[in-house]
């Protein structure tokens, strides 16, 4: 022990008192229990009565939510709103989000949330029902797709905010040169793609879309499946359907007909953001996007393509129907708010017409409420608006399961396994894809 | 003289804080990893309840076959990226080494990748492997865009990517160890062989690398064990893709965990990954670290 006393007290005065030893004992062990509880301490946040914590996703604008909660806090006096904006990528918005609703914090009341999580922020008892803003005629009013997204097991969950589908991109300029229509299929889509890239000069490709690894290949991919009358899951027993003919068809067809044909390999890495620039650039003749896209490709700072771009539904295979995949956001109610009743005071205000009317006009997203999309206010400022509202009454959600992100990364490692090799074997990926996702509906299922 | 027992209090008293701190942020995250990982709790479904299920994620683990073809990827990661650390880390120590004009400034510059956030790098290097407007393809194929390639779609090249990125960033922090090591050796021992007739090569495979391999053993500790954990690189580059081909464990973990909900599952998985590092940290100190810890390098 005597090292310790060496460095420990090095120079002991005369005078050094039991005394003094004891002081120092006592003050380093109240330092020492300081810090402890400090540590402890931090993250603890008082809960002020009239303060709604509204955790919310980034919107390309983030400016906006600091006014529609200004907005709200001037017509609900003396309610206060405070913030937490969180990452603009939707997966990383949900951990974020299942961190703090997992640990039961009372720091979020209110939430936005992904179009594809009510069935499991509602079955992990997360989010509270909101039948109570959503009586029949109520639910009338909003386009059906949102309503049906934001249900599960017969009760709303989410508050409708805004949505956005897929639809087709195409170079009006490019078709018109080649007196081409506005393609309806699929394979009408890549012959054109085809006929136009071959006489063009320079490099353009023929597609462009979202072939990564991660969620939005899901919504891509379903949507061939679905136009070509197939399904991911199938009915109230859901059961994956994965493995029939339309849905082997639609992979197929993409492997083959669009990955190294009439789009450029590295879609199988493209995101968003890289499929629209390659489009905006004028370096494909067709794009998948969502509806956001619409004013980007034509604002000419942005984008080299501007006024000569056209929007049409998806296109579908012959004997199917077009199906676009339903995106957007809602807004939901903590199990854990300690103040539902004025949670739901901005629920209602963030859902409501006038709000909706600001989101278009400031933001350009798209409206839930089906009547917006005959507002001449809004027709003015977003004439496109009137070919969506169709596009998003063919919208369908994604497969409704509690366990969607699990089912969603099996579809994930699927697609991109089966598209990206050329010779994949895909009745027995998908067949594996199929055993791997009934398991998990089954998990779901015995609950 | 035996201390007082005041001293005693107050020693433990100290040390108190610290050891607060290690038990709340080091044992208890991995004892509580354990515990989870020993129950079958999938976030979604709260009705399932959280049953203990004993070694079944493990067993499940050994069985699932992402899982095994995560560990693979994760290994050849490991092995290649930190191999080639090393050495090219003990290539850069050696010229930083020598003495020139301006090596101050060289010895700053080597270490910008390293001191760039990984996220950032990650991102810088998505941008140079675009298969459109990447700077590779450019370099590689100048004008010919017909044959520029999608670095990323491939299952091969994405491997290959990530661990070059790996590479590129944190070389420097080998260096740097190595470094450290090399100017511990004396110059006359350099200067005493070169008279004896020793030729460079001699000189560095007998003289300096017996002498820099403690500071070689403690860069091939850290690096590996870092290489173990990879997860930025692969979570901003490619997602695990394409087709699972970077897929590495730490990401699969996390993957089970926070994006699906499997809480148990996941944390059989980081506990894995834990097992591992622990299991290559041990092998590492018997074979040189017991002479590491003596201090008698030589």
């Amino acid at each position: 022990m005597g090292p310790v006393q060496s460095w420990f007290v090095p120079a002991r005065p005369p005078c050094y008192s039991e005394t003094v030893a004891r002081l120092k004992t006592i003050a380093a062990l109240g330092l020492a229990l300081a810090i402890t509880l400090g540590v402890a301490g931090c993250g603890q946040k008082a809960d002020e009565p009239n303060t709604i914590r509204l955790v919310a996703w980034k919107f390309n604008n983030p400016g906006l939510w600091r006014r529609l909660a200004d907005q709200f806090e001037k017509q609900h006096p003396p309610l206060k709103v405070a913030l937490e904006i969180g990452p603009h990528s939707s997966t990383s918005y949900h951990d974020l989000l299942t961190q703090k609703l997992k640990n039961r914090s009372n720091e979020v009341d209110v939430f936005l949330m992904d179009v594809i999580w009510p069935p499991e922020f509602a079955s992990a008892g997360w989010a509270l029902p909101l039948d109570d803003l959503f009586p029949a005629e109520q639910r009338e009013l909003f386009v059906p797709a949102a309503m049906r997204a934001a249900s599960w097991r017969g009760r709303v969950y989410g508050a409708p905010l805004y949505l956005t589908a897929g639809v087709l991109y195409y170079r009006r300029d490019l078709l018109e040169r080649y007196r081409l229509p506005v393609p309806r299929t699929w394979p009408q889509m890549v012959s054109q793609a085809k006929l136009i890239t071959a006489q063009e000069k320079g490099d353009l490709a023929g597609y462009s879309g979202q072939f990564k690894q991660y969620e939005g290949l899901v919504c891509d991919m379903l949507e061939f499946v679905w136009s070509a009358g197939g399904k991911a899951l199938g009915g109230e027993g859901q059961r994956c359907l994965l493995e029939g003919p339309a849905a082997l068809k639609a992979v197929r067809f993409v492997r083959d007909a669009l990955i190294g044909g009439a789009a450029p390999r590295g879609v199988l890495a493209y995101q968003e953001p890289e499929s629209l620039s390659l489009f905006a650039q004028g370096g494909s003749v067709f794009l998948r996007n969502w509806f956001y896209a619409w004013p980007i490709l034509n604002d000419a700072q942005r984008s080299q393509v501007a006024g000569k771009v056209g929007l049409a539904p998806l296109p579908r295979f012959s004997g199917g129907r077009s199906a676009a995949c339903l995106g957007g956001w809602q807004v939901g109610l903590s199990a854990y708010s300690s103040k539902p009743t004025q949670a739901l005071k901005l629920i209602k205000f963030l859902t409501s017409e006038t709000v909706q009317r600001r989101l278009v006009l400031e933001e350009g997203l798209a409206p839930t409420r089906t009547g917006l999309y005959q507002d001449p206010w809004v027709l003015k400022a977003q004439p496109h608006f009137a070919k969506l509202l169709p596009v998003l009454e063919g919208a369908r959600p994604r497969p409704r399961t509690p366990l969607y992100p699990a089912v969603s990364q099996v579809m994930q490692v699927y697609f991109h396994r089966a598209i990206s090799d050329k010779d994949s074997d895909l009745p027995e990926l998908a067949g594996r894809a199929a055993q791997d996702i009934d398991r998990l509906l089954g998990l779901a299922g015995g609950q | 003289m035996a201390p007082r027992r005041g001293e005693k209090l107050l020693a433990w008293g100290l040390l108190l804080p610290c050891l607060a701190a290690v038990c709340a942020f080091a044992f208890w995250p991995i004892v509580y990893s354990f515990v989870l990982s020993l129950h079958r709790i999938v976030l979604g479904l709260p009705g399932l309840g959280e049953p203990f299920v004993g070694l079944g994620n493990y067993a499940r683990l050994l069985a699932d076959p992402t899982a095994r073809s995560s560990a693979g990827i994760t290994l050849v990661f490991v092995a290649v990226s930190t191999l080639c650390e090393v050495a090219l880390g003990t290539l850069m120590a050696l010229a930083l080494d020598r003495s020139f004009r301006g090596r101050g400034l060289v010895r700053a510059a080597v270490l910008v990748p390293w001191a760039i956030p990984t996220v950032v790098a990650s991102q810088m290097w998505r941008f140079i492997l675009n298969d459109r407007y990447g700077l590779l393809n450019w370099l590689i194929f100048g004008d010919q865009v017909g044959s520029y390639r999608a670095w990323l779609a491939e299952p091969g090249w994405a491997l290959a990517a990530v661990i070059g990125a790996d590479v590129w960033k944190t070389s420097a922090f080998a260096a740097l160890i190595v470094l450290a090591g090399l100017q511990t050796i004396p110059r006359e021992l350099n200067e005493a062989a070169a008279l004896d007739g020793a030729g460079s090569w001699q000189r560095f495979r007998h003289l300096t690398l017996p002498l820099v391999l403690p500071a070689l053993a403690v860069a091939l500790v850290f690096r590996t064990m870092d290489a173990f954990r990879v997860f930025d690189l692969v979570y901003v580059m490619t997602q695990g893709g394409p087709a699972n081909a970077t897929n590495v464990l730490q990401f699969y973990g996390y993957k089970k965990m926070f994006a699906e909900g499997f809480m148990g599952y996941g944390s059989a998985v980081s506990v894995m990954v834990f097992v591992m590092v622990l299991a290559v940290s041990l092998l590492y100190l018997r074979l040189v670290g017991r002479r590491l810890l003596r201090g008698d390098a030589r």
